[in-house]
């Protein structure tokens, strides 16, 4: 029969006549006639964007932070399928097409993006999604909630009131109103400022443009000093390592993926997630490796997916990733494999000289003299010379070869050991350092063997990998992520894997560790002022985290000294969302007054975040809840009000610049489609900046409503919707990145498929036109991965690394009253009051550790069904040994316990041999209670959410069982007794701890 | 030695930048020229060339795939595929023993088989090989007899319970590749594992690995010659799920 078949095909083939055979869809003459049905006909398959009425859209993802280019495809207002932007470095593997390419030759070019991104119609169309504001209707957290007006809602909100009298709640909820005081909180601690730092706004997942939005009304409007971002639990570990090393200028520094050699990855999943994502760091590193570019090393307690294409595996004991870096550091100086042309180049000139475009202070002696003044200070020449002149005397100082002291920028090479006393002006001895000295020293307390030990491996490995590390020149990097330093600790940890960089000196060159080049232009100023306003204040006091300030400049150092109740973290790079729910929590350092939360899961998405359920369910603690997002989840089930928000498909509007090494860009985001939420009388759609434009107006705030905007030509024009303020920004960004007028066709591309081009009339045409050509490519994309070189060297780069930190050095703990460290230290995971959590907790053997999946996000990529089709649920993975010694098996149902969780979770076992023995790898991104997974006694449901009634019934919402499978991880994280039983963090940074839980398996 | 090596193993310091060719745009631009050319042809106007179909195939380098399931969800998110039913998958195999040890991922699909078993197991005749080497089914001929599934030896067919059981599986994006677009799978590929293109004319990095001599096929010991091809994975000891 087979033959048959075919015999017939060929034959029917032999009778096509030329030319007309291949009817579109390359079937024989005879059989084109006859027409066979496609099943993707009866299924209605996406469009393309080739089909005749589509739209189409290039504007940047959302789907996680890395913030690809995407191509939106829409049909009757549909989004239908979401791709790449093929003028986007991150679609491209950092080689996109040339920015000047005209719009209509790029729609048939493929364009990749991720699973995440592709899967936007899942969240953007989700049943679950909120389309009214709610009010709380029964206790918080009962999730009993009802609609509201929208005029009410805002006028509640502002004014303040007893709204919740209907409940049997008598107390007077405050309003905006009443934080707009400059009244002092505590008249007796003047530094933590006014009565306006009670209104704390907390952003989770927002970007440049809404931040800055945002960021108007908090800070410049009601002049609060509370807008905290979620840096904490994203990634401020392996970010503190950075910024010590880089004296606080930069954070994201990675190896160059497209030229690196050799890659040392330390908890960096880059083909599950990191920034940029999983579709370009991953995608370039896979291919280069496939064609022998590159190799790369895994250290991480998990093999990770990309131990398929690694050159080795080590799986290292978690938190330990400091003990490894200072290992390698300590095989390579002895020797004597550490870049010495770099490392004694005392300053810019002569570090370009020898093609550094970075310069170490590797040289600058430092002051190691109790004694003096300026103990733990650079020694400056106004330290020997106190009549030297100002500039002249703020110098650093180095040693020449001959030992001759020397202000370090007339300095033409250096010592790079030094350890000495040099004499000042009147005679005196000085006891001084070399910053390499200082950096030696505190690696040398262990020996190679010894860090092998605290990390959990063989000395031999350090010895390879450092061999390998330096055996590239300037070509081989370090690229460190989350798991790498989210953990008590982390700071050192951190600053030891960026030092590795140090030793072979490829900061700033072609293959080495690099951070992006920035954006193509400012869009907050130009010809639109979008910072300044008549009234903007400016905020004053202490944060609530306690970050960026001092605990020796407050009251209560005065009165009483050390230790402080919780830390203060002077030092931090910031965004430090669970101390101020902490902060919140035990009302210090303040209480607060008003919440905010801003598409911010915490209950859910912060280790431990467990504990603040009952924070927000207490009226004492947060007189006032309100959660601006798209659904009801494990946190604003808790709120008072819930303002519905778009899904960034629908807003969202974006400034986005790179993450990445080497880039230069800024992506522009705009909506692919009509906002799916409620209206305002007046038709604005219900989202962010409705709320907080009418909110500002209601409460009588500054910067919001008439005059609010004021342009390059003197006029002021209203601020009543987010596109009168985005679309000036993409105006003043379009002339600053001085990008050509758009053709008359381009004009016309935008006008047909822009949701945006609405409000084109707020533009002069000329303005619009030159808008026009960034809206048809999603950006500003003009500058290629080789504009950013002068040869082989950055032209953007870091320009400065330092082996030693002063400002770190003469930073105290608030704790403990001690100074920090000011280079690297070998520093035992302990908490800020000296607990070691491994000793204290030893009778619960297992180490958890969490990860994040190529199909998720956080919390919210539970609303991807998609997702949930390719991976219905996590699994607690434990090695193999460990599962037999427990004689369980995969599938096997298991119960976690830990101290701080007694009750613990359950979950199902994964045997493998993909995970150190000790540890168990738990995937974040499931065991949800929310956001789909219960049931919930909504009044008026029907109205309420996007599903209408396919998803409720008089009841209320019913919940899809697939949205509530699994195990979080966070559920079972340990928490710190010491300061009333809160998440546990790393004094130095205000780091949160991802890998120091420890947990018990017992029967399910 | 792997046929890998010959890819700029002999290069020294040599910049991936601009001196490297995109080569999916290269195949892209020959690829686009052919597809295009066809359908102008199929408007009207003759040429010799038009008069042979292309012979669609596919090349998967398990040493690029990554598994982040991109090309799941684009064909999912492309073809409306019903509830937890899947054009393409990827499979994940654990390699080797701690700490030796590694995942290898291997996307999986229709073959779209020279001689394929699914095509006589219809009693109908409602499968059949398009001369361009596409495995089709024709709605209005399948009743959902079933009989074609297990025929497959790679588990490529599965019943749409939407649509009465009729019988789905990967078509190479044939709707797609009528617009002179790649299928949505290898269009979301940004490691460029899955290398398509015309058998019969390849252009680009697709011509490169046409030559290979080390390509692979699933389940080898059916000899089935396939259009879908892999390079096996060279850290693994067992090459994939293959």
């Amino acid at each position: 029969m087979q033959a048959g078949a075919a015999l017939t095909r060929r034959s029917i083939l032999k009778g096509a006549a030329a030319g007309t055979a291949l009817l579109v869809l390359g079937v024989e003459k005879a059989k084109a006639a006859a027409k066979w049905l496609s099943p993707r006909r009866v299924q209605k398959s996406a469009a393309t964007t080739m089909d005749k009425d589509v739209k189409v859209v290039h504007s940047v993802c959302l789907s996680c932070n890395a913030r690809c280019g995407v191509r939106a495809v829409v049909e009757n207002g549909k989004l239908v399928k979401q791709s790449g932007n093929p003028y986007h470095h991150y679609n491209s593997r950092f080689e996109p097409i040339p920015y000047g390419t005209p719009v209509k030759d790029t729609l048939a070019l493929p364009s990749p993006v991720c699973g995440k991104s592709q899967g936007a119609p899942n969240s953007t169309y989700n049943p679950y999604r909120i389309v009214k504001p709610l009010k709380r209707s029964g206790a918080r957290g009962s999730g009993k909630f009802e609609p509201i007006e929208w005029e009410q809602l805002i006028q509640e909100i502002a004014q303040g009131g007893k709204h919740f009298a209907h409940l049997g709640e008598d107390r007077v909820i405050p309003g905006i109103k009443d934080m707009d005081s400059d009244a002092l909180i505590d008249p007796g601690a003047p530094e933590l400022g006014p009565v306006r730092n009670g209104f704390v706004f907390i952003g989770g997942r927002d970007q440049n443009a809404r931040k800055e939005f945002s960021d108007r009304f908090v800070k410049d409007a009601l002049g609060s000093v509370n807008r905290v971002g979620h840096t904490d639990i994203c990634g401020i570990g392996f970010r503190m390592g950075t910024w010590a090393f880089t004296e606080k200028k930069e954070v994201e520094i990675k190896a160059d993926p497209l030229n690196a050699e050799y890659i040392l990855l330390f908890g960096a999943n880059i083909y599950e997630a990191l920034q940029p994502g999983i579709n370009t760091y991953g995608a370039i590193v896979g291919n280069r490796s496939s064609r022998d570019k590159v190799k790369f090393t895994i250290i991480d307690p998990r093999a990770t997916n990309a131990s398929g294409h690694a050159e080795s595996w080590i799986p290292i004991k978690p938190c330990q990733d400091g003990a490894f870096a200072m290992g390698m550091i300590r095989w390579i100086v002895e020797n004597d494999r550490h870049n010495k042309e770099f490392l004694t180049a005392p300053n810019p000139k002569v570090a370009a000289q020898r093609g550094h475009a970075c310069y170490s202070n590797a040289t600058h002696l430092v002051i190691v003299d109790e004694k003096h003044k300026n103990n733990r200070k650079f020694l400056r020449v106004s330290d020997l010379d106190p009549s030297a002149p100002a500039e002249e005397g703020k110098a650093y100082v180095v040693l020449s070869k001959d030992g001759e002291a020397l202000a370090f920028d007339k300095a033409e090479d250096a010592l790079l050991a030094a350890e000495t006393s040099v004499k000042d002006a009147s005679g005196k001895e000085i006891k001084v350092k070399s910053s390499f000295s200082l950096m030696r020293e505190g690696v040398m307390e262990h020996s190679v063997k010894g860090y092998a030990k605290l990390a959990g491996v063989e000395a031999a490995q350090i010895e390879r990998v450092a061999r390998e590390f330096t055996s590239h020149g300037t070509r081989a990097a370090v690229t460190q992520y989350h798991g790498a330093g989210n953990y008590l600790s982390g700071t050192y940890a951190a600053y030891a894997i960026a030092m590795l960089n140090a030793m072979i000196g490829n900061l700033d060159r072609k293959g080495g560790y690099m951070k992006s080049s920035g954006g193509a232009g400012a869009w907050n100023e130009g010809l639109y002022d979008l910072k300044n306003f008549a009234g903007k204040r400016k905020p004053q006091g202490v944060m609530m985290s306690r970050e960026k300030s001092a605990y020796e400049k407050s009251t209560e150092f005065k009165k009483k000294g050390y230790p402080s109740k919780r830390p203060w973290f002077p030092f931090s790079k910031g965004g430090l969302c669970v101390e101020t729910l902490s902060g919140i929590d035990q009302q210090y350092p303040y209480p607060c007054k008003i919440l905010f939360t801003y598409f911010f899961n915490p209950v859910y998405s912060i280790p431990g975040g467990y504990r603040y359920k009952e924070t927000l369910q207490s009226f004492d603690k947060v007189p006032l809840h309100v959660s601006i997002d798209i659904a009801i989840n494990e946190s604003n089930i808790f709120a008072d009000y819930i303002v519905p928000d778009v899904t960034y498909p629908e807003g969202h509007y974006g400034f986005l610049t790179p993450h990445a090494p080497t880039l230069k860009f800024t992506g522009v985001r705009t909506p692919t489609i009509e906002p799916l939420t409620g209206k305002t009388a007046d038709g604005r759609p219900f989202c962010e900046e409705t709320f907080l434009v009418d909110l500002a107006r209601a409460a009588g705030l500054p910067g919001f409503g008439e005059n609010a905007i004021k342009g390059k030509d003197g006029r002021t024009r209203p601020l009543t919707s987010g596109e009168d303020f985005y679309l000036r920004g993409i105006a003043n960004l379009a002339s600053a990145a001085k990008v050509p007028q758009a053709s008359a066709e381009e004009v016309a591309f935008v006008e047909k498929n822009y949701p945006v081009a609405r409000f084109k009339d707020l533009l002069p045409a000329a303005e619009w036109q030159q808008v026009c050509y960034v809206l048809a490519r999603g950006g500003v994309f003009d500058k290629t991965y080789e504009d950013v070189f002068d040869g082989e060297k950055h032209k953007f780069g870091l320009k400065r690394v330092v082996l030693y930190n002063e400002e770190l050095a003469t930073t105290r703990n608030s704790i403990t009253g001690e100074f920090f460290s000011g280079t690297l230290k070998y520093v035992q995971p302990v908490t800020p009051t000296g607990t070691d959590i491994e000793k204290a907790d030893k009778d619960y053997p297992f180490t958890l550790i969490s990860h994040k999946m190529n199909l998720h996000t956080q919390s919210r990529t539970v609303l991807h069904d998609w997702s949930l089709e390719v991976f219905p649920e996590n699994f607690i993975v434990v090695n193999e040994k460990d599962a037999k010694k427990l004689g369980l098996g995969s599938g096997a149902k298991v119960r976690l316990v830990s101290r701080s969780n007694p009750k613990g979770v359950t979950g199902k076992l994964q045997v493998s041999e993909l995970v150190r023995p000790g540890c168990l790898g738990v995937s974040f991104h499931y065991g949800h209670t929310q956001l789909g997974a219960a049931r919930l006694p909504i009044g008026k449901a029907e109205e309420v959410f996007l599903g209408g009634s396919s998803v409720t019934d008089k009841d209320g919402l019913i919940p899809n069982p697939r949205h509530g499978t699994g195990i979080n991880p966070n559920d079972l994280s340990r928490l710190d007794e010491s300061f009333g039983n809160t998440p546990m963090i790393d004094p130095v940074g205000g780091i949160p701890d991802f890998s120091s839980t420890r947990v018990r398996i017992e029967k399910a | 030695m792997h046929a890998a090596m010959k890819f700029g193993r002999n290069q020294t310091q040599v910049n991936e930048g601009r001196n490297i060719m995109n080569n999916r745009r290269l195949f892209l631009k020959n690829g686009l020229l052919t597809i295009v050319g066809i359908a102008a042809l199929a408007k009207g106007a003759k040429s010799e060339a038009a008069s042979k179909p292309q012979k669609w195939g596919m090349i998967i380098d398990l040493n690029r795939c990554t598994g982040c399931q991109a090309c799941v969800i684009a064909c999912k998110a492309q073809n409306k595929t019903a509830p937890d039913q899947f054009n393409t998958r990827v499979l994940s195999l654990e390699d080797g023993n701690y700490p030796e040890s590694r995942v290898i991922f291997t996307p999986v699909q229709c073959n779209h088989c020279e001689d394929p078993r699914c095509v006589p197991a219809c009693p109908l005749e409602a499968t059949f090989k398009l001369p361009n080497g596409i495995v089709v089914t024709d709605w209005d001929k399948c009743q959902s007899y079933g009989a074609c599934v297990p025929a497959c030896p790679y588990g490529a067919r599965f019943l749409d319970e939407r649509h009465g059981n009729k019988v789905d599986k990967c078509d190479f994006c044939l709707n797609r590749l009528e617009q002179g677009l790649l299928p949505a799978c290898v269009e979301s590929c940004e490691a460029n594992a899955r290398l398509f293109g015309d058998m019969d004319a390849p252009a680009g990095e697709f011509a490169e690995y046409l030559r290979r001599k080390d390509l692979a096929v699933r389940k080898p010991e059916l000899k089935i010659k396939t259009s879908v091809r892999y390079v096996r994975s060279r850290k693994g000891k067992k090459g994939g799920s293959l």
